[in-house]
């Protein structure tokens, strides 16, 4: 009985010690991030204003907004979920669909693997020597380009992880009903999974949304306002690279109000992409 | 033996059934494993078939030959005869969607697609058929009211299908499966994931099904075989042991293995 009862103390010890450890490191994690989001809101805010997204990217010590930044990387990343996505998704639903058991499948699985953990300044300098070189000149469709190769993969995995959700018995239903294999995977497969198809969208939107390397050797960046998808185009992160690095305190200023943008931005496309999938898993 | 079986059928009716549905020396892989064994039956049309046996002894696999829908997976191959109106349905020319068509199936869980319960059976109808929508209108009606779905649900077409009970999804699968007009429905355990009144519904529904429809099931439930069925096949180890009358199984089977399972020995 003593031992019983002296064994039940030293294993509420250690249970309290663990959870103890579990919480400070889940704490830690968690600080980091507060911290970030403390910094961005107290440097950012006070430098939010309306000329930010009704005015150019000044010269140095003057006074400006972010305007062309801004549209250059909605422009950039708009091309590069257009671009993107179509392929990302027939490309998993190759995999989870028509090639479910085949070996090509696998491979792809694997180079996708590859593709999704690529340092994006690798992707970067492929799409430099794929078009820029050639064309003699950086440009924003190079640079929406690169955007694209990283929206793949992102795509491919969350398309095919969500149909392969999609229970096998559905897709019995469906054919045996006289489906043929298109109807059930546009009208049984693909409803079935959309929340799901819709979410890795969004978050390949915030993943390439907060991109600096793979833009600065394709898009660069500009001082001015340009629509011209052929020439050079500014755009948030290489903005905030280029205007954090410098001595000037406006650029700096607009630095910090430009990585709050972003960062508000990316984590209100998260939450989305959460509530989405949350919203599935409680049917 | 087989040639008994089915005069023994004959005997036992005073008119004489046509088969719908002849399977002649059929044998079934998964792989390299043979999952169903030189089997002969005829199914004879309007009227319910059972197949029994224990877990694996190869009763669903029999049954997802019959409309092929074992093709959705690789490496499982049949050969032999599977007669539909006389015409082999193994054959390769058979054009897959045509032949599910005509032969529906009802799967264990219960699988609404996720769309509205309108959608939910205007779906199948509407990959072979153009129709108006108040010709569709009342074909989803008499649908549902075919699967006793109709006085539960006529208020709330366009809510989910998923928003059904259980018991009710698998009458919405049913009335998904009849309202494609087809001339067999197969049934894989349809009641088996559903509570006893659900399931007593279904099996009324199937009782009431026979007079326009050949039916399969397959059922773990012995009570439930006798229950809905006219004929009954007992399988084991992918053969089929006993093909007869549901009451002549029941009562009196010609084979040890039969009796054994019926009265609980094994299975």
């Amino acid at each position: 009985m003593s031992t019983a009862a002296s064994l039940h103390q030293s294993r509420k010890r250690k249970n309290a010690v663990m959870m103890t450890l579990c919480v400070v490191a889940a704490g830690i994690g968690l600080a980091w991030l507060a911290l970030i989001l403390g910094a961005l809101l107290y440097k950012g805010l006070s430098g939010v204003s309306l000329s930010v997204f009704t005015e150019m990217t000044p010269p140095p010590g003057d006074a400006g907004g972010l305007l062309n930044a801004i549209y250059g990387s909605i422009v950039m990343t708009i091309i590069g979920i257009v671009v993107g996505t179509p392929i990302g998704v027939l490309a998993g639903t190759y995999m989870a669909e028509y090639g479910r058991f085949s070996k090509l499948t696998t491979v792809v699985r694997f180079i996708n693997d590859i593709l999704l953990s690529a340092p994006s300044i690798i992707i970067g300098l492929f799409v430099y020597e794929l078009m820029v070189r050639p064309m003699g000149h950086f440009s924003a469709i190079a640079g929406a380009v690169a955007l694209s190769i990283l929206v793949i993969p992102v795509v491919v995995r969350t398309t095919e992880d969500m149909l392969n959700l999609v229970p096998n018995a559905l897709r019995e239903a469906g054919t045996a009903i006289g489906a043929p294999r298109w109807v059930v995977i546009r009208s049984v497969a693909y409803r079935a999974a959309l929340s799901g198809i819709v979410t890795g969208i969004l978050l390949a939107i915030a993943r390439i949304s907060g991109e600096t390397a793979p833009l600065l050797f394709t898009a660069l960046n500009n001082q001015f306002w340009s629509s011209n998808l052929n020439a050079p185009m500014a755009s948030l992160p290489v903005t905030i690279f280029q205007f954090a690095l410098s001595p000037y305190e406006e650029w700096q200023q607009l630095a910090w109000t430009g990585a709050l943008i972003i960062t508000l931005t990316v984590l209100g496309l998260s939450i989305i992409a959460r509530s989405l999938t949350g919203r599935r898993e409680d049917r | 033996m087989k040639p008994m079986l089915s005069t023994d059928l004959n005997a036992a009716d005073t008119t004489v059934e046509k088969a719908k549905i002849e399977v002649k020396n059929l044998n079934f892989y998964y792989g390299q494993s043979k999952a169903l064994k030189d089997i002969n039956l005829s199914l004879p049309e309007r009227s319910v078939t059972a197949f029994i046996g224990p877990s694996g002894c190869g009763k669903s696999t029999l049954l997802r030959v019959l409309n092929r829908i074992y093709e959705l997976y690789p490496k499982q191959s049949a050969e032999g005869q599977v007669l539909l109106d006389g015409k082999n349905i193994l054959d390769r020319s058979q054009d897959l969607n045509l032949l599910r068509t005509k032969i529906g199936m009802v799967f264990q869980k219960p699988t609404p697609f996720p769309m509205s319960i309108y959608e939910n059976i205007a779906f199948g109808v509407r990959l072979y058929e153009k129709i108006s929508k108040a010709e569709m209108d009342s074909r989803v009606e008499q649908a549902l009211k075919r699967a006793a779905l109709w006085n539960e649900v006529k208020d709330k077409l366009n809510a989910s299908g998923l928003s059904l009970s259980g018991g009710q999804q698998q009458r919405l699968c049913i009335a998904r499966t009849v309202a494609v007009k087809p001339e067999v429905i197969l049934l894989d355990e349809p009641a088996s994931a559903l509570d006893p009144l659900s399931t007593a519904k279904i099996e009324e529904l199937i009782d009431e099904l026979q007079a326009d429809y050949t039916i399969v099931i397959v059922t773990h439930n012995m009570q439930q075989a006798a229950r809905v069925s006219r004929q009954t096949a007992f399988m084991y180890l992918g053969e089929l042991v006993e093909f007869d009358r549901t009451e002549k199984i029941f009562t009196s089977p010609r084979e040890k293995r039969t009796q054994d399972y019926i009265t609980g020995r094994f299975g």
